[in-house]
């Protein structure tokens, strides 16, 4: 019975027990035999001491500010170290007068800060420099190679020419040397050694305007087609886009582009044939391949344009070395 | 005034010697001079309140870089350093912010 006349008398007041008599609070409670009656917020000590019946709708001890005031709420309520005003609780509880400046420890705290802080700037300035100066002498390596290889490109092409010139010279000195030479000539031509030049004719061919399907579109077999013809009406020299077409050229689909001489192909391809100029077109549209192509220019709208040409240069091809084949026996 | 002493003294010291940082300790370095910022904005603001001391700011000032440069650390050592060094900044940068809020009110009135 005790315990009940003392829960509710504390808990409207507020106050530690030992500062109210037991006159006003038997004054200011209610009849004892009403407890569920209590304010709600009970501090959560007492509700554990206390034996009466429990209401079911009894509120929960208030959770700590922490967990309901949501986490920037919390951080910027408690921004200061609650460190300070405790002590400075504890010191007022004890009656220490507070200190009103930082002392020696404070100095020497502050002075690590400084160190700190100046050591930080110090370390980033100097990391800034050094990745400005690693950066500096990159570029400078590069410019620097990028000039070196200037330089030995140029004297290797001054080379390659000298070889030619000593070459011509040499041949030409003797009979024996220029009968070599016109067959080395000839067999340039027909290699695809040297550049050749002469009259033919020039096949341009692309995709149809909008293409969408594969038919629509140049294929690698189509130009080989067009080409194999080209070669059966007499052609003696063939290029697509600037790639001479040898005895080693490969025409074929690489990815989405077409390559020749493993070279990706852009649209319009191109395709100059050196030979009888007045005759190899007409001859070509007798052949099967042209015949696929006239189809193709009917049925699916691509681009299939012949002309003559009284002259064309066709490039050279790029210089290969045979590392296995080999004549059977010397040719004298 | 003595800690403006300190710290002129600190930045002069730091200056004049240049101490070359273990490249170990390199990644922590900035982060702890925020979380030394912080706690010095934190005792700069109880001072203003009246309730400096020494012994808390001490600690304070030491607990939080140590413990900023442990939770960086550890980042590191889990995978997830970048984030976490960008969660306590955050932390540090919010807490600043409403300690240097809480001091100007103090020196402004405003």
């Amino acid at each position: 019975m005790a315990a009940e006349h003392d829960t509710p008398g504390r808990s409207t007041d507020g106050a530690p027990a030992a500062a109210q008599t037991p006159a006003p609070a038997q004054s200011q409670e209610q009849p004892p035999e009403q407890p569920p009656e209590q304010p709600p917020a009970q501090p959560p000590v007492l509700a554990h001491g206390h034996a009466g019946p429990r209401k079911p709708s009894r509120p929960m001890p208030e959770p700590p500010p922490a967990a309901v005031m949501g986490l920037l709420n919390y951080l910027t309520a408690t921004s200061l170290d609650e460190d300070y005003a405790h002590v400075s609780k504890q010191r007022a509880a004890a009656g220490v007068r507070p200190k009103k400046s930082p002392g020696t420890v404070g100095l020497v705290v502050l002075a690590v800060f400084g160190v700190l802080v100046a050591t930080a700037a110090v370390q980033t300035s100097r990391n800034a420099d050094e990745s400005a100066s690693s950066r500096a002498s990159l570029v400078k390596q590069v410019n620097d190679r990028k000039a070196e290889l200037r330089a030995k490109r140029a004297r290797a092409a001054g080379l390659t020419a000298e070889v030619a010139a000593l070459e011509d010279s040499n041949l030409d000195a003797t009979t024996q040397g220029r009968a070599v030479r016109s067959r080395l000539d000839r067999l340039g031509v027909i290699g695809g050694g040297v550049p050749v030049k002469g009259p033919g004719i020039r096949v341009v061919v692309d995709d149809a305007p909008g293409a969408t399907q594969d038919k629509q579109q140049v294929l690698d077999q189509d130009l080989q087609k067009l080409v194999n013809s080209l070669w059966l009406v007499g052609a003696e020299a063939i290029s697509i886009n600037g790639q001479r077409v040898t005895n080693l050229t490969a025409i074929r689909e690489g990815g989405s582009a077409i390559t020749v001489n493993f070279v990706s192909m852009r649209r319009p391809y191109t395709v100059s044939a050196i030979g009888n100029k007045n005759q190899m077109a007409a001859k070509l549209l007798d052949t099967e391949g042209g015949r696929t192509w006239l189809t193709l220019r009917a049925s699916f709208g691509l681009k299939f344009d012949v002309t003559s040409e009284d002259s064309m240069t066709l490039p050279a091809a790029r210089p290969f070395s045979l590392r296995y084949a080999r004549q059977p026996e010397r040719l004298r | 005034m003595i800690a403006a002493v300190g710290l002129l003294i600190g930045v002069l010291l730091g200056l004049v010697l240049q101490p070359e940082v273990p490249i170990w300790l390199e990644p922590y370095l900035p982060i702890a001079v925020v979380a030394a910022l912080d706690a010095v904005f934190g005792a700069l603001r109880a001072f203003l309140d009246g309730i400096f001391d020494d012994k808390v700011f001490v600690v304070s000032f030491v607990s939080n870089v140590l413990i900023a440069a442990v939770i960086v650390y550890l980042g590191d050592k889990l995978g997830v350093g970048g984030q976490l060094s960008t969660g306590v900044i955050v932390v540090l940068g919010i807490r600043i912010f409403s300690n240097v809020a809480a001091i100007r009110r103090h020196i402004f009135h405003a």
